[in-house]
């Protein structure tokens, strides 16, 4: 029955209920304050919910449009902490907007239903549904600030954003006519009958790839992300390199594995196109990321490159017959440890600008004396991202390359070991900034509590994770039960 | 015995690293006393724990325990588990350096009170301590590495430790670099063992090396290139010159570096890839003329030094000479049997140096003189632990000593005379130090510039009970420490045979063989000739110092070592030479090649940040573009 | 032979629709126009989808249903970039997308 499935889908009705709560009760009080913490009450529930529906792996409900498993229900959580996490550091930072705290509190929530519902959608319509909900939503955050940096970030995100899902949507139009149907399942069935694919067919797996490139930024379709990251207020940024990034990763992890994954030649077709993204994406993100004064440009290159190194895994997982689960694990426990290392360091980010009122590295000068901790924690998370021990990002790179160099893909990892040389001189600039340099003021930088708590859960996982992932990869690994395989 | 035991002797001191350096120092600064608790409990249950394995190794079958490798993590194919070695070697060094550390810890209470940078310097104690016993229990030549570079930071950071001073940021500069010479070697010798073998585990290659898989020229370069690195941390000839500067720190980290940690790293590290030395005949040979080489000729420039803590500082190079020709010549158990007995005397004679600066304000053994009644204490045991070192029976030093004496007897006739002229010459400076300290009368102590970090207004005085017990613990060690091995029971647990059975006849049997009646005898004469020169003042130093000028200065200016490396090495031949021609090398090609590299890089960076203009439209034909590209690709290659 | 219309004339015609709109992204300069064009995009992908729907699953109605999610979310999507429109126009007095550069390298 459909309103006994609707039980499948109580994570995202709480939120839902949650978001419009926070809407009429901005409207009531004038302690402002109250929203954050609905906002944190709401996603906790939430992920309640989400813990509770664990036990039932792999089905589907409303006639194969969700699909609950392991791994979506995994996305999930993971989509949840960022959004607590996100919501603890802007508690400063929405002072900078007043009289739309509610709203950017409720937009935020509504994005993450929109990326909840797209890690766990398994027909191309509720996939496009959910990826434009949470789109629109982004586009309504990115131009939260109304001032030009912003607004200007804002237009040129739902420009892009709307042509490429035009793009996409063309690729699902044509999948659809070819295979009959927009069921992920039922397109497999129809691969699995097949022994080669019309170009038609070839075209609309292209569009689809480009289409989430986008939202991945995959090289070609990456331009946006260093104007809509600058542009951005700083707490949106830290969600798009994300959460939205992880929620992209994920589905389409999905398709390729559901839809595209069988039979053989049709998966070696799509993992040769991501092999080649990945090394340009990484190179490209990389080396330009060498030329930036703005930090929050450049971590977008960085989430270029990073997002680089995690298309080697999807390039793996294409190389590998029968689905390898380690190297989809791999993906999985690398989007993990990237998202609470990228999260800490805008946290970090977020804490410092509150401060000085500044983007540009110069300003970071000496940051060291003017806070230990919170110059120690982003140092901390530098070293993660590039990938030295003992953190999260060693880790998470080993397993990346290693399922990559079993699948013969030597060659990539090569580039992906050489780029991660590069990403040390970028990463460490700013190290060396804050700690080598004199400080131009020697005001004390400090920060507000929930900052700092979100600052340490981050911190404290990264070296956790990097210190015993065992626990963390028995999680990954059985966050790898996806519906339809 | 519990698998976590030995863990736990690792990360108890790295605990307690972490805890003074993220929490106490940050948010406990007003009571910095708590750091110095924290240390000694943290390194005190590991000395428990150390005694607790070692009574363990002592009961198991082959004096080895088998503790199962700590899975780290499978990801993916690969299974990563990192281990630990408890076999004998691995229990008596976890000993001696947790027992010496705790002793250092709990004088250093006394000698570092007051001192502003009290948190920083337990902390960085606490890490050097948990290094050295990390290297010690590394079961993987990789880990084995990691340990021993954080070994040298350790030393680095406590030998600068008055990094205002700039002798002492100098000395932690010469100390890091000169060692770091020699670890190129270990290096080396790590990637020659893994291209030729595969593995970095040391149990396997122990067995690759006793079924004969690994020989030939590539074990001798493997096992000379981690002798290579050994003398460079043991300050074996010529890369010694770092160990006498390296008493810039305060004395306790001299003693600890001099008795347990840093230089016995190097012995260790023979010790540990013995099996690899003993198959390689020209890597045992090199092993041995060094170390004899090196005895005899730090010994002679002990001959001459006038400020205490370099007399010790050349007495260890020439000790840990000592113990790199016992290792040469004899075995595991005759090497580590001397590092053993050494640790405890020469901790106990640097904590005495450094009781005898906390009186005096000073180290210029020119300007003591008489404190035998001031601080009768620091005198007694100081005493016995020069006898000790000097080997007078029935103390520790004379049991290690002669054990080597006899290997070296039994190799070859130079070796032996080198060893036995520096046993005189070992009796002779300590004595000297000892009768210019202790005896005659009081020359008035302190001269500002050196050393001192206390007012010292008043005449001298002993030093407070809490550096006064750690100095009588270790006297008693280094009294006892040698019977151990009277009946081969220490030799036995490190794998020689055991000779004697009977305690007593043991003890005395010495007596009955010539070799250890010489070597007694050329101690006491070496002790009689300072008695004569520096007590009784029947033959005057100044006089025999003007006949023979040209020696004395040749001693004192520490054979010119110092000056040929300033200038012939660092100078011409380096600076001249090699630098010149690397500066040339380097600004033409590498410079070139890394410089075209960077800025192609860069120059990459700004060309595509340049398509980055800004300009919406210009993305939507990229993401158009990119799209049709791949399109038409997919259709090429289909 | 008689003339009839079939699904490739539906396909050819939302494939020259759909490049119409991407040209006009690429090239229009006022933002307003400019975010027609992508309505023209998301239009040209209707017809495939219902033809699609027409000629292959007569029987089901998927490819009209997603037609109609489509529209729904374009009409968002264009709301949302108007407001954005009014709000960097309030900033720079201006929609003309060469002015929109401050972001940029």
């Amino acid at each position: 029955m459909l309103i006994d499935e609707m039980k499948y889908i109580t994570p995202e009705i709480s939120l839902l209920c949650f978001a419009l709560l926070i809407v009429v009760v901005d409207l009531f009080v004038t302690r402002k304050g109250v929203l954050p913490i609905l906002s944190v009450i709401g996603a906790l529930v939430a992920a309640f919910f989400t813990v509770g529906l664990w036990g039932n792996g792999g089905i589907s409900a409303f006639n194969n449009m969700i699909a609950i498993d392991q791994f979506g229900l995994f996305f999930k959580l993971l989509i949840l902490a960022s959004l607590v996490l996100v919501v603890m550091a802007s508690n400063k930072y929405v002072l900078k907007f007043e009289k739309f705290q509610g709203e950017y509190y409720a937009v935020l929530m509504l994005s993450a239903i929109g990326l909840m519902l797209l890690v766990s959608a398994v027909n191309l319509i509720t996939i496009y549904v959910s990826l434009e909900l949470s789109s629109i939503s982004l586009y309504a955050l990115v131009s939260f600030l109304k001032d030009k940096a912003s607004s200007e970030a804002g237009l040129k995100y739902l420009i892009l954003g709307a042509v490429a899902s035009a793009i996409l949507l063309y690729g699902m139009a044509l999948t659809f006519g070819l295979t009959g149907s927009t069921g992920l399942t039922a397109i497999a069935d129809y691969f699995r009958t097949s022994s080669t694919a019309s170009p038609l067919l070839l075209t609309g797996l292209v569009l689809i790839i480009a289409g989430f490139g986008f939202k991945i930024a995959s090289v070609p379709f990456q331009l946006w992300v260093p104007d809509v990251y600058e542009g951005a207020p700083t707490p949106i940024t830290a969600y798009l390199s994300v959460a939205s990034k992880a929620a992209g990763f994920a589905v389409i992890t999905r398709i390729l594995m559901t839809a595209f994954g069988q039979p053989d030649w049709l998966h070696a077709e799509w993992a040769i196109i991501i092999a080649v993204l990945a090394a340009l994406t990484m190179t490209v993100g990389n080396v330009t990321a060498l030329v930036q004064t703005n930090i929050k440009r450049l971590f977008g290159y960085s989430s270029i490159a990073q997002a680089g190194y995690l298309m080697v895994g999807l390039a793996a997982m294409g190389m590998a017959t029968q689905g390898n689960a380690d190297i989809r694990s791999g993906i999985i426990f690398f989007l993990f440890s990237y998202t609470l290392t990228n999260l800490g360091a805008f946290i970090a980010i977020i804490a410092i600008s509150n401060k000085i009122d500044s983007d540009q590295i110069a300003d970071y000068t000496g940051m060291g004396k003017r806070s230990p901790l919170l110059a120690g924690a982003l140092t901390l998370f530098l070293v993660s991202l590039t990938g030295l021990p003992p953190t999260a990002g060693l880790i998470a790179k080993i397993y990346i390359f290693n399922g990559a160099v079993d699948q013969g893909l030597l060659w990539l990892v090569v580039i992906a070991v050489i780029n991660s040389v590069i990403s040390a001189f970028y990463y460490f600039r700013v190290v060396k900034v804050m700690w080598m340099g004199e400080p131009a003021s020697q005001d004390k930088v400090t920060s507000s509590w929930p900052e700092w708590t979100a600052l340490a859960v981050c911190c404290i996982m990264v070296v956790i994770i990097g210190v015993a992932p065992g626990a963390f990869v028995g999680l990954t690994q059985a966050a790898v039960k996806m519906f339809g395989i | 015995m519990p698998t976590i035991v030995p863990w736990l002797i690792f990360l108890l001191p790295f605990a307690s690293f972490l805890l003074i350096g993220l929490i106490l120092r940050p948010f406990l600064n007003k009571w910095p006393r708590v750091a110095g608790y924290v240390t000694i409990g943290a390194v005190g249950l590991a000395c428990a724990l150390a005694f607790w394995v070692l009574f363990a190794v002592m009961g198991a079958p082959e004096h080895k325990l088998m503790v199962d490798d700590i899975q780290w993590a499978i990801i993916g194919n690969l299974n990563i588990h990192i281990g630990v070695l408890v076999d004998a070697l691995t229990a008596v060094m976890v000993v001696v350096v947790t027992f010496v550390s705790l002793m250092v810890q709990i004088y250093s209470q006394g000698y570092m009170k007051g001192d502003p940078g009290y948190q920083r310097y337990y902390a960085f104690m606490s890490l050097f301590t948990a290094c050295m016993l990390g290297l010690v229990l590394a079961n993987n030549i990789l880990f084995m590495f990691v340990f021993w570079e954080g070994v040298g930071l350790g030393s680095y950071l406590l030998i600068g430790f008055w990094f205002h001073k700039p002798s002492a940021a100098n000395a932690a500069k010469k100390a890091f670099i000169v060692t770091r010479a020699g670890d190129f070697g270990f290096l080396a010798a790590i990637l020659l063992l893994y291209a030729s073998t595969g593995t970095f585990d040391t149990q396997t290659l122990y067995n690759l090396v006793a079924t004969g898989a690994l020989a030939g020229t590539t074990l001798t370069w493997v096992a000379i290139g981690i002798f290579a690195g050994a003398a460079g941390k043991s300050a074996q000839f010529p890369l010694h010159v770092w160990l006498p500067d390296a008493m810039e720190g305060p004395t306790p980290v001299s003693s600890l570096i001099h008795a347990a940690t840093m230089v016995a790293a190097g012995v260790f590290l023979v010790a540990r890839f013995y099996p690899l030395f003993q198959h390689s005949a020209e890597a045992m040979t090199t092993v041995a003329v060094i170390g004899a080489f090196t005895a005899i000729f730090a010994a002679s420039m002990g001959l001459v030094m006038n400020d205490i803590k370099r007399v010790l500082a050349y007495s260890t190079i020439s000790q840990l000479g000592y113990m790199m020709l016992g290792l040469g010549v004899g075995s595991v158990a005759i090497g580590i049997f001397h590092l053993f007995t050494h640790a405890f005397f020469k901790c106990l004679l640097f904590l005495g140096s450094g009781s005898v600066n906390h009186g005096t304000g000073t180290f210029d053994m020119r300007l003591m003189g008489g404190l035998r009644k001031a601080m009768p204490w620091t005198y007694a045991t100081f005493v016995i632990g020069s006898l000790s070192l000097a080997g007078i029976w029935p103390l520790a030093g004379f049991w290690s000593k002669d054990q080597i004496l006899v290997a070296a007897f039994a190799n070859n006739p130079v070796l032996f005379t080198l060893a036995i002229v520096t046993v005189f010459m070992t009796a002779f400076y300590m004595f000297r130090a000892v009768f210019m300290t202790f005896h005659g009368e009081y020359k008035g102590g302190a001269v500002p510039e050196h050393g001192s970090h206390d007012e010292h207004s008043h005449g001298p005085h002993e030093s407070p009970a809490v550096m006064v017990a750690p100095m009588v613990v270790l006297t008693v060690m280094a009294v006892c420490a040698g019977w151990f091995n009277v009946t081969g029971g220490f030799s036995q647990l490190l794998g020689s045979e055991a000779e004697g059975t009977n305690l007593v006849a043991s003890f005395l049997g010495v007596f009955m063989h010539p070799l250890p009646l010489a070597s007694l005898i050329v101690a006491l004469l070496g002790i009689f000739l300072a008695y004569a020169m520096y007590l009784k003042k029947w033959i005057s130093p100044e006089k025999i110092g003007n006949a023979l000028k040209p020696i004395y200065t040749l001693l004192y200016r520490k054979y010119f070592m110092d000056e040929l490396y300033e200038n012939v090495f660092v100078k011409t031949i380096l600076y001249n030479g090699i630098f010149k021609a690397m500066a040339m090398f380097d600004s033409s090609i590498v410079d070139g090649t890394v410089n075209g590299v960077a800025n192609t890089t860069a120059g990459a960076g700004g060309v595509l940040r340049k398509i980055q203009n800004g300009q919406t439209q210009l993305y939507v034909i990229s993401i158009a573009i990119g799209a049709i590209a791949i399109a038409i690709c997919v259709y090429l290659f289909h | 032979m008689m003339f009839s219309v079939g699904l490739d004339h539906y396909l050819i015609l939302s494939a020259i629709l759909f490049c119409i709109g991407l040209v006009g992204v690429i090239t229009q300069r006022n933002v307003i126009k400019l975010i027609m064009c992508l309505e023209i995009m998301l239009n040209a992908v209707n017809i495939t989808l219902i033809a699609f729907s027409q000629y292959i699953t007569p029987t089901l109605l998927t490819g009209q249903i997603f037609a109609i999610f489509v529209m729904v979310v374009a009409a968002a999507e264009v709301a949302v970039g108007i407001a954005i429109v009014f709000s960097i126009y309030r900033s720079r007095e201006s929609v003309d997308m060469e002015n929109f550069n401050i972001l940029k390298w």
